[in-house]
């Protein structure tokens, strides 16, 4: 614990927790590329997430980078620092997914509507050649 | 002038074929359009037999989007104007008429069909609503009037008659929830002239409303948030004289 009226943060992340922490942030990073090899995620949709694995490789290789967070921030403990961005990151991703979200269903509902649109005047259409067609017939 | 008579409609194969009956008879020249909101029953199969031109979205999409379908097609294909109503029947098509002479006449650009405009019409009509609607009613009144300095009665009033300028305002974008509301809101701010007519509408003939008192006041919630939004969105450049 940090006794009360200390002045500078201190980083209470041990060797273990970084390497750790490294290796996950690689591994994550490695798994987005790999998402993206087998086509199953955009790359316009990856950017942000491999920023969030190497904040993540940032904070494991130089957690002086957490102090001066957590100083900036106003915070004693550097874990309420990261927990903190941590929050904060996964707040911004889910509101990003929202924005994506809510645009893809604009434009789903705009190729619907076309759709729906382009069917009704081919059903015209088709309506009209019968009609001109059963004309030709009385003629002949 | 051309008139279109659009009617989003989804599953309401018990009463659309009367509905496009009585726009034949009281509309002869204009134009039916059916938007089938992605139905599961025979509201398509029926809504042919009558007569009338059909446009299916492939799944049901919400009232917003499937009034903006027929929007579309009335700007696409030219027409001078244009009106929908509901299709289950509340809606009585002589009173869809008399809006589309407002605006066939230059009175409006856009007339809507209110209930409760004339009071001597309100109080013999045997609607009654119950009281989440009620409240719900009061609310959209005062928020709507309060957003457009002009006095609305009917804020949800699927009845309407428009032309060019309100279809080109219209089909760019719909809001997929708040259709009436919102879209009363744009109107105004544009600048297009919004008339509330007296009308007589009918109980309904089929069907029940999906209102529960919390899904009402979720939407009156939601509905307020959107009205405060949309006092400060731009302005739409796109639409001026026809």
């Amino acid at each position: 614990m940090i006794p009360f009226g200390a002045e500078e943060p201190v980083v209470q992340l041990t060797a273990q927790s970084r390497i750790l922490a490294a290796i996950i942030a690689l591994a994550f990073m490695g798994m987005i590329l790999e998402l993206i090899r087998r086509h199953r995620l955009q790359e316009r949709y990856s950017v942000i997430w491999l920023l969030a694995g190497l904040g993540m490789l940032a904070g494991a290789a130089f957690p002086a980078l957490l102090e001066v967070v957590a100083d900036f921030m106003g915070v004693r403990d550097t874990n309420v620092a990261l927990f903190s961005i941590v929050l904060l990151l996964l707040l911004g991703l889910s509101l990003n997914f929202s924005v994506i979200v809510s645009r893809q269903a604009e434009q789903i509902t705009r190729l619907a509507q076309e759709r729906a649109l382009e069917r009704a005047k081919e059903t015209d259409r088709a309506a009209e050649r019968e009609v001109n067609g059963s004309r030709a017939e009385t003629r002949a | 002038m051309r008139t279109l008579v659009f009617i989003p409609a989804w599953n309401e194969e018990g009463s659309i074929g009367e509905v496009i009956a009585g726009l034949h008879e009281s509309l002869p020249e204009a134009d039916v359009l059916v938007v089938d909101d992605g139905s599961v029953d025979a509201t398509a199969a029926r809504a042919a037999e009558a007569g009338a031109r059909v446009a299916s979205l492939p799944f049901n999409q919400g009232l917003g989007a499937a009034l903006q379908t027929g929007y579309v097609y009335a700007l696409r294909e030219g027409y001078d104007l244009c009106a929908h109503l509901d299709a289950d029947g509340q809606h009585p098509p002589a009173e869809v008429a008399r809006l589309v002479a407002e605006v066939r006449d230059g009175r409006a650009d856009l007339a809507i069909g209110s209930r409760y405009r004339d009071p001597a019409v309100a109080a013999e009509d045997d609607y009654r609503p119950n009281l989440s609607r009620r409240i719900g009613s009061n609310v959209f009144r005062f928020a709507l009037t309060l957003a457009t300095r002009q006095r609305f009665t009917d804020t949800t009033s699927g009845m309407r008659a428009a032309n060019r300028r309100v279809m080109a305002l219209f089909s760019e974008r719909y809001s997929p929830d708040f259709a009436e509301l919102e879209s009363l809101q744009r109107a105004v701010r544009e600048g297009l002239r919004v008339e509330e007519l007296p009308v007589r509408m009918l109980p309904r003939q089929e069907g029940t409303s999906f209102l529960t008192p919390l899904r009402s006041a979720f939407f009156i919630f939601k509905s307020l948030i959107v009205l405060l939004v949309g006092h400060f969105r731009p302005h739409n450049a796109e639409v001026g004289d026809p």
